[in-house]
């Protein structure tokens, strides 16, 4: 899933499993060796917070533009907030702007889906009786 | 309920599209060894550019800057190659899928199969609206979100499976990537 770089040998690529780099992003003390897999923490880890917010936004439920730029600036600052309060050096991976955008269109993608489908399960039938009667 | 069970029927068919579309690239591609030995060999060069570039920073003279032509283009060629090794699944994935969405199609026409919590903008309400009738705009077509599960849940397999691009390689490779940056 991840690549990394060992520190014996910068070249050949070494395998983080997911349970392994779930720990490391959690953890505040946590020294990113290698851009690849600080990126991927940001990725999977932005794949949750999108899941959670589309569940929450449906059930609410949060429609209208406003659910989409409320989307845009969790996610973002959720990696914002991150970066500052884990003390990362964005320049070292790549500026801040390729942290923020790292997995944007898939998280955008996944919280749409979830949102849609949790809105349409426990929002829609009540709706139909509601105009029913 | 049988909004709900569509739409979780969709999501059930971009997920086992998205397996077959891994597994059917496997067979073809990521198993072959001119596929590996070409991924092994632009993921070396890609970091032995970057580090030479991070190295020799703006202030080089025109033969650093000659030798890191040379290597831009040989990547280049090496990523085309990739690509042509790369058409022969897409092809073949193509007619698979070609086939697969227009079944799925005549049996989610004109069905709502989810209910959008906002109102499309209009150049994408022909795709949220196709054939559906009315002008409900918070009404979801199949091809709609079936797009949407596409986007999510094959990139996320891509990686779980390990089959994605490094990042790196994939930025050298974009239309966006400045060639010959250093002329």
């Amino acid at each position: 899933m991840a690549s990394k770089q060992s520190t014996m040998d910068k070249s050949k690529p070494i395998e983080v499993s997911f349970s392994t780099l779930m720990k490391m992003g959690l953890s505040s003390k946590t020294e990113w060796p290698d851009t690849e897999i600080f990126l991927d923490w940001i990725y999977w880890s932005r794949q949750i917070v999108g899941l959670f917010l589309g569940l929450i936004w449906g059930v609410i439920p949060l429609t209208g533009f406003i659910g989409l730029i409320a989307f845009g600036l969790c996610s973002s600052g959720y990696v914002y907030l991150y970066c500052t309060t884990h003390n990362i050096d964005d320049e070292e991976h790549g500026g801040i702007w390729e942290i923020v955008k790292e997995g944007f269109m898939t998280n955008f993608a996944s919280f749409l889906v979830t949102w849609i489908i949790t809105y349409s399960c426990v929002h829609f039938d009540e709706s139909l009786t509601a105009q029913q009667l | 309920m049988s909004l709900q069970i569509d739409a979780l029927f969709i999501v059930g068919i971009s997920l086992f599209t998205a397996f077959l579309g891994e597994g059917m690239t496997y067979l073809l591609v990521y198993r072959t060894e001119k596929y590996k030995k070409l991924k092994a060999e632009i993921e070396k060069q890609t970091k032995k550019l970057e580090k030479k570039k991070e190295v020799l920073g703006e202030a080089i003279d025109k033969q650093q800057k000659k030798k890191l032509e040379r290597d831009e283009e040989r990547l280049k060629n090496n990523n085309r190659d990739l690509s042509l090794v790369k058409m022969k699944s897409m092809f073949a994935t193509g007619f698979a899928f070609t086939a697969l969405l227009s079944m799925f199609n005549s049996i989610f026409d004109a069905k709502v199969v989810a209910r959008l919590p906002f109102v499309p903008i209009s150049f994408i309400q022909g795709l949220s609206h196709r054939n559906l009738p009315g002008s409900d705009f918070t009404e979801c077509s199949f091809i709609f979100l079936y797009i949407l599960c596409t986007m999510s849940i094959r990139q996320n397999v891509q990686k779980i499976l390990g089959f994605s691009p490094s990042r790196a390689a994939s930025k050298n490779n974009s239309i966006f990537a400045q060639p010959g940056q250093f002329k």
